[in-house]
């Protein structure tokens, strides 16, 4: 009997798919990578969970968790042959709790299915990557990520208060982790230590998250400017009035006109974009709009549109979301009928440093030709330049690869990172080793090595990505 | 199957369909999405249908609801139509 009949037989037939054509819908990401896998199996338990990771430590199969493959960094694709674990079928939310502003959710749980719920009780989980919709609870703990909140809120480190995890061991060992407050000492910090980990050390079967109450009002403003010089003093001033904006976002012009052209946002795209939410009570409401209009016009903003409350911001929001969907759009503008990659760049630097960074990747940009969309969460200086291309012209794909490590570069230089919020995956391994020499820190990766050995000393989980 | 395979080489795979498909979760595994169904489409050009695959394009409601959400704005629906028939066709 094969390792996938045999998972079929202790896990029951419904929990295992081994049709290659389904199967490869698993192995697979928006980053145009692909692979192959055995099997995937869907477990809807942590039990089931265990018995995988026992059964596979036993047999030396290699396990790929995954959420909803919406990662960027191919994280999530099998890279030698062993079985995908789906979180699909874990996707309750198990229990909010307002007093003690938590909420625990299983793994494949949609982070936008986890905010629709939370409303009802007026309360939210404050990560939102572009992908909110798509990305899954596991899948952005495991990717680390953040989102256009942030400057704000942080990533999810910031709110990941307690785990259960699966050990890749003989027993498949079942462990809680953290705490269910927010305050916990429980020696070295696990918890922290598993966010971000890309499914390398141990298999996250639930998660204590923290909440936080959906803000009172907020007040958003979408403002255009001819000179990038203007934009940033604004966004300067910004961050000096002592005022810690909701969204500080940003889109370069020629990527702001695209994303007018494939969203059809109902605003006239006039320059450089900058998004600023700044939430408060509703008595200041006003105060704040009138503060923000009279910033940007000073700043010689060329528009500015205001909004209050939600339904209307949704409209001024619109442009900024499109960014990924205008560089799909443009790619196959630019490609008709070729399969794209889109490659998304995720770099941060530190806020003084934006300017300079945002010059520099738009010359490097223009000195490799091409055309790159530009735009980013500013408020915490991630930056998100990106390519589309086809996946089968070698020479554009050689071009962009230089390009993406000349990107990295100039943020090292700027005393930045590669990766803010995406993840290393296998995409930035080589920007990560980068990053650590850059540091004089290449001691760093043996110590993660290490980490890695103690969770999996077999390495039979999702091998091959981080380091 | 031209229109059908060349809406389906458009997809990236973002993903960003599949909130609002509702056969995805019922059907009990990917394929019963949008992202799902263009890639078993350019799958069933190559090398057939298998029984899941079959099932998957006939679980769709073609609703279209996911091309409200596709950032490519790709015709899911049209696509499935498409290869149903030729799905028929292969059949006769």
């Amino acid at each position: 009997m094969g390792s996938a009949e045999r998972l079929k037989d202790f896990l029951g037939p419904e929990k295992v798919i081994t049709d290659p054509a389904i199967v490869d819908l698993y192995a697979r990401e928006p980053s145009g990578l692909a692979s192959k896998a055995m099997a995937v199996v869907f477990p809807e338990s942590s039990r089931d969970v265990s018995r995988i990771a026992a059964y596979a430590y036993k047999n030396n199969i290699k396990i790929y968790p995954q959420g909803s493959t919406s990662a960027l960094s191919g994280s999530a694709v099998p890279s030698e042959e062993g079985i995908v674990l789906s979180f699909e079928r874990m996707n309750r939310v198990l229990g909010v709790s307002v007093v003690d502003s938590t909420v625990d959710v299983e793994p494949g749980v949609r982070l936008g299915d986890l905010n629709i719920e939370l409303a009802r009780h007026g309360y939210m989980f404050p990560i939102d990557p572009g992908s909110v919709n798509v990305a899954t609870v596991g899948g952005s703990i495991n990717s680390g990520a953040g989102g256009l909140r942030g400057a704000r809120y942080g990533t999810m480190r910031d709110w990941v208060l307690g785990l259960n995890i699966v050990l890749p061991d003989e027993k498949g060992t079942e462990l809680r982790i953290g705490c269910r407050t927010t305050k916990c000492r429980q020696g070295y910090d696990l918890v922290r230590l598993m966010v971000g980990s890309e499914g390398t050390l141990a298999i996250v079967t639930e998660a204590t998250l923290k909440i936080t109450p959906l803000p009172e009002a907020m007040v958003t403003a979408l403002t255009f400017f001819t000179e990038l010089e203007d934009l940033y003093e604004a966004y300067k001033e910004i961050k000096e009035s002592r005022v810690l904006p909701l969204v500080l976002e940003f889109m370069d012009y020629e990527t702001a006109l695209l994303a007018k052209e494939a969203s059809g946002a109902p605003v006239e795209v006039e320059g450089h974009m900058l998004l600023v939410g700044v939430d408060c009570n509703r008595e200041a409401v006003k105060r704040v709009e009138a503060w923000l209009s009279e910033l940007m016009r000073r700043h010689n903003a060329k528009r500015v549109f205001t909004a209050i409350g939600q339904e209307e911001a949704e409209r001024l929001f619109t442009l900024r979301r499109s960014l990924f969907p205008a560089q799909v759009f443009f790619g196959n503008k630019r490609y008709p009928g070729k399969r794209l990659i889109v490659l998304l760049e995720d770099i941060a630097v530190p806020p003084s440093r934006l300017l300079e960074a945002i010059n520099r990747i738009r010359e490097v940009s223009n000195r490799y030709g091409l055309q790159v969309s530009m735009g980013g969460h500013v408020g915490d200086g991630n930056l998100h330049p990106s390519v589309a291309f086809p996946v089968d012209d070698e020479q554009v794909k050689r071009k962009v690869m230089e390009w993406h490590r000349e990107v990295a570069k100039i943020a090292l230089e700027l005393g930045g990172t590669v990766s803010a919020e995406h993840g290393i995956g296998t995409l930035k391994r080589g920007l990560l080793e980068m990053e650590m020499e850059a540091l004089g820190s290449k001691r760093a990766l043996e110590l993660m090595r290490g980490i890695k050995r103690v969770f999996d000393p077999k390495g039979i989980l999702n091998p091959g990505k981080v380091i | 199957m031209k229109y059908a395979l060349s809406e389906a080489s458009r997809c990236v795979y973002c993903g960003f369909c599949e909130p609002a498909c509702p056969t995805l979760y019922p059907g009990g595994h990917r394929g019963h999405g949008p992202r799902g169904r263009l890639q078993l489409i350019a799958t069933l050009a190559q090398n057939g249908a298998s029984r899941l695959v079959e099932e998957a394009l006939y679980t769709c409601l073609l609703c279209g609801a996911c091309t409200l959400l596709c950032p490519a704005k790709i015709d899911v629906a049209g696509a499935v139509r498409e290869a149903r028939a030729y799905l028929r066709s292969r059949m006769a």
